[in-house]
Order: structure tokens, then sequence, then C-alpha cells
């Protein structure tokens, strides 16, 4: 009996390689921001970068800007997504089935691709590349991350709830405010996660629909760390970025494990 | 969805015979003040001069380093002009001379150039092939969209009174059933029309691709006839030798990444699934980590530890990376495997004489095995879909996947014309895989219904 147990106990060794794997390409790199961060160009410890970022009037300006550009499209990805899935997890709408995996679709296809596709559209069309472009191309990009985990929490809602509700005299508006939204307040959640934290850490794509004239945040920090003497200085503002990242997260670490693991 | 695509053709056809003779449009925009700029001046559409050109009829000045010249313009050409220009070339419009510098990121330098020849500076944002077919073009689809505008009107009209002639013989309750099936169909109606908006401004420019792949152009919007050559070009491998690379590079990394990935995480899964409780949060929390970090936190911190390392970085660099990013959706794939399988066989091979790895590949991969297939083609998409990893792991020696090819293409101004099929067909084939494995989950779900 023992030996079987202690068969059973080595299994978990077998994650070792990938523990180590991690701790060295993952742990380490985060560790390694924080340190170039602190340090000067040769190497001795600072502060002098984290104080360069709060008289630096273009960083923080287009730090500023780059979170509202965030908040902005994360809003707009909800108004328009919140009723896609809605009406595709509703089953009295008779949606077809294919439609959810329409909208999944573009996921797949190279995001940069479909980004030079919108400006050349907007081209087309005639349409001024600027803010309003950026807008459209960041919603574009992001909007199924937004409709993907409110569809599957709708879906998984229990229906009978809903049934009950108008059972009991609510009516449909009652019945969505009382029921329907709060229980799907995790799906929610986390497709504002899954939108807020790459929009606001973008790079390359508002470069392309601004034609360069727009600056966010995650090309300020492509610029520092892409010249090497300025490395530390990028280092910091990654660092800021990693500290917005980590709140967010905190604040959609509610939803569970269902938006990831099954795109397929 | 046949349909959809016949439409496309007849719309694609019809644009074709619209367009009788291809025009070059040079527009030259906002004027600006002789300044140095580090970037583009904020507005700047504020006059249009619009010269228009018949094919070939433009004089070409050559090099003069804008003496004499009245304008000197920053332009964004396309990839056909770089090829038959040099870098710098001038023309005479209107009675005006233009001195153009085609690369809108050497702005400065056409500025220099202009204070120099004491002229002013001006912005071309397309030098391109412009067909006059797209202005009529949009004329009529919008009186398209007016008939059936109309037509709709008028239908609607005609159910209407019909309606009302028939509720009349009918009684309170028909009358109550009527009403509430009409409101439903009518919010299902709504419903599906936003749905189907919805996806149609998703697809947009997706579906040009996909049409403009069909034509020889070189530029995107430019429709000069049903062709294939774009496609042969791709598979005689015509399309440069950068794409080439770039195409081989992908697939090599993709697979590379994800085949380590699938390996890794497998192992990682069954290793933490056996784990206590209080180690598997310690692990499982640190296997999210790099699915929450956004690309360019990971792509950052990679690069700076190789910095730190002294590595050089190239093509192993990026397939660390990208085992980096890939490995953790392995491991969520093939962990509700683990719970779902009974966990007595792995113990009972090993008393019945089978040695670990024994037991792992007859018991164990033949239970994982949907697990770690469908982490490894999540991972390989993720893998060939990665940019910002990319980007700061590949180094500066000449290393490029397709999305950092298509970024350092867009950078310049153009799309090389084969990206286009290129992309069609991965459309084609990611459409395929997942309708096949909706159908297959869907028969499962009969199956057990």
């Amino acid at each position: 009996m023992k030996k079987l147990s202690d068969i059973a106990s080595s299994r978990h060794t077998w994650a070792w390689p990938y523990i180590l794997f991690l701790v060295l390409f993952v742990v380490l790199p985060l560790v390694l921001i924080a340190f170039y961060a602190f340090t000067t160009a040769d190497g001795r410890f600072t502060v002098q970068n984290f104080l360069k970022f709060f008289t630096h009037s273009e960083a923080i300006s287009t730090f500023v800007y780059s979170v509202f550009i965030a908040v902005l499209n994360t809003v707009i990805c909800l108004l328009l997504g919140y009723p896609a899935a809605y009406i595709m997890a509703n089953e009295d709408y008779r949606t077809p089935k294919v439609m959810a995996m329409l909208f999944i679709l573009p996921m797949w296809i190279n995001f940069l691709l479909r980004t030079v596709a919108t400006v050349e559209l907007f081209n087309m069309i005639g349409f001024k590349l600027g803010e309003g472009a950026l807008l459209f191309g960041l919603c574009y990009d992001y909007l199924p991350f937004m409709i993907y985990p409110i569809y599957n929490t709708l879906q998984k809602m229990d229906r009978s709830l809903v049934e009950a509700a108008g059972d009991l005299g609510a009516n449909r508006a009652k019945v969505f405010t009382k029921v329907i939204l709060p229980l799907s307040m995790p799906g929610v959640y986390s497709g504002i996660v899954m939108v807020f934290m790459p929009t606001v850490s973008t790079f390359a794509i508002a470069e392309l629909l601004t034609h360069n004239n727009i600056k966010l945040f995650g090309s300020l920090i492509q610029d520092y760390i892409t010249t090497s003497d300025l490395l530390n200085y990028g280092a910091v503002l990654s660092l800021i970025l990693l500290v917005i990242i980590g709140i967010t997260s905190f604040f959609g670490s509610t939803e569970d494990d269902s938006q990831k693991g099954g795109l397929i | 969805m046949r349909r959809l695509f016949t439409l496309l053709l007849l719309a694609a056809g019809m644009m074709a015979a619209a367009q009788s003779n291809v025009q070059y449009e040079l527009r030259v925009m906002a004027e600006q003040p002789l300044q140095i700029l580090d970037t583009f001046p904020q507005p700047y559409q504020t006059e249009k001069i619009n010269v228009t050109y018949q094919d070939g009829t433009y004089q070409l000045l050559g090099d003069t380093l804008a003496q004499g010249a009245d304008f000197v313009v920053a332009a964004e050409a396309q990839a056909e002009w770089r090829a038959e220009f040099d870098s710098i070339f001038a023309f005479e419009a209107e009675g005006k001379h233009f001195v153009v510098w085609q690369n809108n990121r050497d702005i400065k330098n056409a500025q220099k150039r202009a204070r120099a020849g004491n002229a002013r500076t001006a912005f071309l944002t397309y030098l391109r092939e412009q067909t006059v077919a797209p202005s009529r073009m949009w004329e009529y689809i919008g009186m398209g969209a007016a008939a059936l505008v109309i037509l709709l009107v008028v239908l609607y009209a005609v159910m209407l009174l019909r309606r009302k002639q028939a509720e009349k013989s009918m009684t309170s309750v028909q009358r109550e059933t009527l009403h509430r099936k009409i409101a439903d169909r009518r919010r299902r109606l709504f419903s599906q029309t936003y749905l189907w908006l919805l996806l149609l401004v998703l697809y947009m420019p997706i579906l040009l691709i996909l049409v403009y792949s069909f034509t020889e152009s070189k530029v995107l919007g430019n429709w000069t006839g049903f062709s294939f050559q774009l496609y042969g070009n791709l598979f005689l491998g015509k399309g440069g030798e950068a794409l080439n690379s770039a195409i081989i590079n992908t697939v090599l990394i993709a697979l590379i990444a994800a085949l380590s990935a699938t390996v890794l995480g497998t192992l990682a899964a069954i290793g933490i699934f056996n784990m206590r409780a209080k180690q598997r949060k310690v692990v499982t929390f640190l296997n999210s980590v790099p699915m929450i970090n956004p690309d360019i936190i990971t792509g950052i911190s990679l690069f700076l530890l190789f910095v730190a390392l002294h590595v050089s970085q190239g093509f192993w660099t990026v397939c660390i990376a990208h085992i980096v990013f890939c490995t953790p959706y392995v491991v969520l794939s093939v962990l509700p495997r683990l719970s779902g399988m009974n966990p007595n066989t792995y113990e009972a091979a090993l008393d019945l004489g089978a040695t670990p790895f024994q037991a792992l590949r007859k018991v164990l991969v033949p239970e994982l095995w949907p697990g770690m297939l469908s982490g490894f083609v999540l991972a390989l998409t993720l893998s060939v879909d990665d940019f910002g990893v990319t980007f700061f792991t590949k180094g500066s020696g000449g290393l490029e996947t397709l999305s950092t090819f298509i970024y350092a293409d867009a950078r310049k101004g153009g799309l090389t014309p084969e990206l286009r099929p290129l992309f069609s067909l991965i459309l084609i084939l990611i459409l395929t895989v997942l309708v096949f494995v909706n159908i297959r989950a869907d028969k499962k779900a009969q199956k057990k219904a």
C-alpha cells in the first residue's frame, strides 16, 4: 500500500521542468523589469528614472490619453457586444448557431493584417485616419473578446431562473435588470479585462491607424526599449504598465476559467 | 454562404466593367509652414490641391535637391512607385514644381532640403494608382440602398393594410395572440438585423482582402480584372525572398513552439494534478501569469532577460518566447481531461509491470489525447498570430515572421500583394477547421442526448 501512494505522490515531480521553465522565463524576466527600472545604464541603484517619469510631461500625457482611449474602447465594445451576446445566447431569438462562430472567427486572423485592411478600407471610402479611425480599429480588433465571455456566461445561465422571474410577475425589463444582468456580470468582468488590458498596452495598431500622429503608451515604451541608452527608462514605463495590468486583472479575478481554455 | 459569395463575385465583376481608364491621382495635402517637426502635424488636412494625370503624362524632372521647387513633398508611396523611381524625384504640376521624398519617415530631411532650396513643404499622403470606379461604385450602392428602402416601405404598407382587413373578422382573443406573435417577430427581426450589421462591419476589411486576392493589382482597392496570378505567385515563391523566408520562419517557429509546449504542458498538467492543494494553487497562479501579461510585457521582459544574459537574439529566442506564452494554454486544455479520467488506471498499469514511461504512453496519453490536440492547435494559432512578443525577441539579425513582415511592410506604406492570397487561404483553412470541429461537437452532443 505504501509503495502505491509513493508512486502516486512522485507524479507531481513531472511538473518540475515546467516550474523551472516558468521561473527562468516568466518570473526572472519580470523581476528584471523592476531591476532595470531601479538601476542606471551601468548597473547602479537609482530612483532617477522614476523621478524622470513624473516630470516628463509627454510620458504622463501619453499615459493618461492611453488609459482614456482604453476605457472608451472598453465601453464601446461593451455597449456593442453585450446586446450581440445576449441575442445569440437567448433562445427566443432563434439565432443560427453559426453566428457565435462567425463572431469568433476574426480572432484567428492576424490582427496586424486586419488592421492594415481596415486602413485600406478607410482610404478607399475616404475616411480620415486619426482618432476616429483609431477607435474604430481598436473596437474592431477587440470586440470578439468582449462578446465571447459574455456569451459564454449567458449561455451557461440557468434558464429556469428567468422563467421563474417571469412567472412571478416581473416584466421583461425587470427580468433583465434583476436576473439576467447580475448573473452575467462575471462574463462582463472578464470581457472588460480581456478588452481593456490589450488596448491599454497596444502598440503598432495606433501607429498604423493614425499615420503615426497619435502615440499611445505602448508605442512610447517600444521607442524607449528599442533605443539602448534609454532602456532603463523604458523599464520604468513597462513597470507602470505592469501595475495597471495587475490592478485590472485583480478587478477581473472574480471570473471563472471559462473564458480562455475553450476558444476552439 | 454560397449566395453571399456569388453576390461578391457579381459586385467585383461590375466594378471591373465600370472601370475603363485608369488614372493616376496625386493628392497633395496640407501645405505646411516651414518648421521642423517630429511627427506629422496634427490637423494635416487643411487644403487639398488635386492634380490629376492621365497615365504616364507627368513630367519627371529628376533629382534636383529642391532647387527652384515650389513644394517639397514627404510622400508615402506604394511599393511599385518605389521600384519605378529613385527615392527622390520631382515633378511639375499646374506650373508648380514639386520635389518628392518617398519616405514619410524622412520629413526632417525633406524640410531641411526645402529650406535650403527656399521651398515650402507639403505632404503627399498617397501616391498611388487610383481608379475612377470607386466613386461611381458608391453612387450605385447608394441608389441600390434607396431602391431597397422604398421597396421595403411599400411592402410594409401592403402588409399593414392586409392585416387591418383580416383583423376586422377576428375575436378579441385571436387579435391578442396575433399581436403578441407580431411583437415577437418584430423583436426577432430587429435583433437579427443588428447581428448581421455588426458582422458585416466586422468582416468588411477581411472581405476586402479576400476579394482583392483575385486580382493582379499591386494596390489594395484597385480592381484590375479577375485573376489567379497572386495565388500562382505565392505558390511559386515569386512574392519575394523576404516573404518566403517569413512564411518558412512562421511555420517552423509555430511547429517547434507548439510541439514543445504540448510536451511540456502535458507533463506539467499531470504533475499539477497530482500536487497537494497549496502547491497546486501556487503553480496554477504562475501558469496564469503569461496569459494575463500583455504581449508587450512578455516581450519586453524576455528581451531584458536575453540582454542581461548576453544571448544574441534570433530564431531560438523567438521559439523560447513562444513556448512561454503557449504552454499555459496547453496546461489548461489538458487539466480538465485529467479530472475526467479514472485516477486508478495509471497505478493499475504500474502494478501490472509497466514502467512509468510505458504507463504514460499506453494509458495516460490515449486518455489525454483530445486535450493535448486542442492545446496543440491553440498553441499553433497563437504562435502564428503573435506580433508583440516576436517583435521584441527577434533581435536585429533580420529575422522576420509573417506578423513582423506585415508590420514592416505597412510602415513603408504598402502591403506585399501576395499576402492577400496567403491570408485568404488561412481564413478558409480556419473556417473549415472550425466548421469541422463544431459539426463533430454537435454530433457528440446528439449522441449524448
